[in-house]
């Protein structure tokens, strides 16, 4: 297996009670890998260790190969890890297009005495990152909204600009957390269909998901999550027939 | 003709400060109480650099900029690390040092007793010393401020620091390296507001530290609060009808005694009806709670 991202026996606890317990992970290349489980099984834990919001108490997290443990959120960033939060976490008062355009990497006007000595570099590039922002507004459907403030779009559409914001980063995993939890079923298959798109576009996805629907659709492998620890891994129908998954679930 | 020319100066002195105190509230989402203190050190650094030292005006100022750039590192440095509420009071806390110091160090600043005799300013044998030039020598510094803010806050830099506003914890997630672009924000805030501090020092020609205390930090957030933030408008639009507001109590005959009084009292009510009513002031694009 083509692994990208590897957990390597993490634990943290929170007041004593451990949120995740020693869990050891592999996630493959251009795949899509679902985690799954009951609330308070430490599947957002583990997202915030991997993108650096939570410090482990132990274990490694290796990013192609490389320790990231440890490291603050925006080299994470920076290394191609994005993500995209449950609570979606747009930025209200900008128009959809600059939620985008302020996504993209290596802007040299984000340095102020650029902005202000180097201005003519900096508008050449803004033309080209307007370019791609469009493209990738094209990309979730977006592209008539794009001169509107963010806090103005439906919250499935919010859903999808944050994506196209994750995707301006050009990382190459993505932290998918609930991205369809909310959102009204038409806006559902439109970001259904997104996601599957992008491992040609060579992303990795994990993500985190509550409707088995979803999951049986889209991903690759599964996980599923109990008490911090790994309960069950494998292909999505086996995981989701398999009886400790309905032991997990239903408490049967 | 005085009189309209005094009201001009003081609007472009006021436009300075508060277009630097925008990036930091409006841009940035930072809510500062120690704006004050880098007026005061920008026109106590010009002054002692004019009177103790000879130099030229141009020059103090240039250097009283880098002055309150390093010292606002010495509180940003720590107190960016604290988020909201205990950065509003660490700023507090900058203010009241910065005063007790102008306040208290006799031998230096001459303390209670303030500068007098503060020479006009003078370039090429030309001094600035009556008001319509000295309006022409404000406008010198005013333009080239509100152009310096447009063009950072329109640039890429400005826009990180606007979602930075948005959503501290989205913003790194994004990459950007959140205390990096706050600290800079606040030394680029300060460093602006120090050329106020020497333009009025040498506009009175006399200083003192009670010009330069919290009540005057809080008088340059009511009025982002009234013309609005988080564009370069909402500054403008306050700091013109905050100053000439007041003047209308002049018209009025109200005694002397108490005219200062009841000028607080208006300020206060205003800031109170625009918190409820508008608070995105009267041109503002961002509503600061």
């Amino acid at each position: 297996m083509n692994t990208i991202v590897e957990l390597k026996n993490l634990t943290k606890s929170f007041g004593g009670v451990k949120a995740v317990d020693n869990v050891s992970m592999d996630f493959e290349k251009y795949r899509i890998t679902a985690l799954i489980g009951p609330n308070g099984a430490g599947k957002t834990t583990i997202f915030n260790i991997i993108n650096g919001f939570i410090k482990p108490d132990k274990g490694q997290i290796l990013f192609e190969g490389k320790d990231i443990t440890g490291l603050p959120p925006h080299k994470i960033t920076k290394k191609g890890i994005g993500r995209l939060f449950q609570d979606i976490r747009i930025f209200n008062k900008l128009t959809v297009l600059e939620n985008v355009l302020v996504a993209i990497e290596g802007q040299s006007g984000e340095n102020f005495s650029n902005a202000i000595f180097h201005r003519k570099k900096m508008i050449k590039e803004e033309k080209e990152n307007i370019e791609k922002a469009k493209e990738l507004l094209d990309f979730v459907k977006l592209s008539d909204k794009k001169d509107i403030f963010a806090e103005n779009l439906s919250y499935g559409q919010q859903k999808l600009l944050s994506i196209a914001r994750i995707l301006a980063q050009d990382s190459k995993v993505l932290l998918l957390d609930e991205p369809t939890a909310g959102v009204n079923p038409v806006l559902i298959d439109s970001i259904i269909e997104v996601i599957k798109k992008l491992p040609q576009k060579e992303k990795t996805i994990i993500l985190i998901e509550h409707n088995i629907n979803v999951v049986l659709e889209i991903s690759d492998w599964v996980f599923l999550l109990d008490e911090g620890k790994v309960a069950s891994f494998g292909l999505p129908d086996e995981v989701l027939s398999d009886p400790v998954t309905r032991e997990v679930y239903l408490g049967v | 003709m005085n009189y309209l020319l005094h009201i001009l100066i003081m609007i472009g002195i006021y436009l300075i400060l508060t277009q630097s105190l925008n990036i930091l509230m409006g841009y940035t989402g930072l809510l500062s109480v120690c704006h004050a203190a880098f007026y005061g050190i920008g026109a106590y650094a010009t002054t002692l650099l004019m009177m103790k030292f000879g130099i030229n005006f141009f020059i103090a100022v240039f250097i009283s900029i880098i002055i309150s750039v390093v010292l606002s590192y010495i509180v940003s440095i720590p107190s960016l690390k604290l988020k909201g509420d205990y950065f509003v009071l660490s700023t507090i806390g900058f203010q009241s040092i910065i005063f007790s110091i102008l306040y208290n160090w006799v031998s230096f600043t001459r303390g209670p007793y303030g500068i007098p005799g503060i020479p006009s300013p003078s370039i090429f044998g030309f001094t600035f010393a009556d008001p319509s030039s000295y309006l022409i020598l404000v406008l010198f510094f005013v333009i080239p401020v509100i152009i310096f803010t447009h063009l950072i806050t329109s640039s890429q830099f400005g826009r990180v620091l606007k979602s930075i506003r948005e959503d501290e914890l989205a913003a790194s997630s994004l990459g950007k390296d959140v205390y990096r672009f706050k600290l800079t924000a606040f030394a680029i805030s300060a460093g602006i507001a120090a050329i106020s501090g020497g333009l009025y020092a040498c506009y009175l020609t006399y200083i003192d530290p009670t010009s330069f205390t919290i009540s005057e930090s809080l008088f340059l957030i009511t009025i982002i609060a009234i013309g609005g933030s988080g564009n370069l408008k909402g500054p403008v639009v306050g700091s013109i009808v905050v100053i000439i507001l007041p003047e209308i109590l002049r018209f009025l005959n109200i005694p002397d005694t108490i005219a200062p009084n009841i000028r607080m009292m208006i300020y206060a009510l205003a800031l109170i009806i625009f918190m409820i009513y508008k608070p995105k002031g009267i041109a503002g694009e961002y509503g600061f709670e």
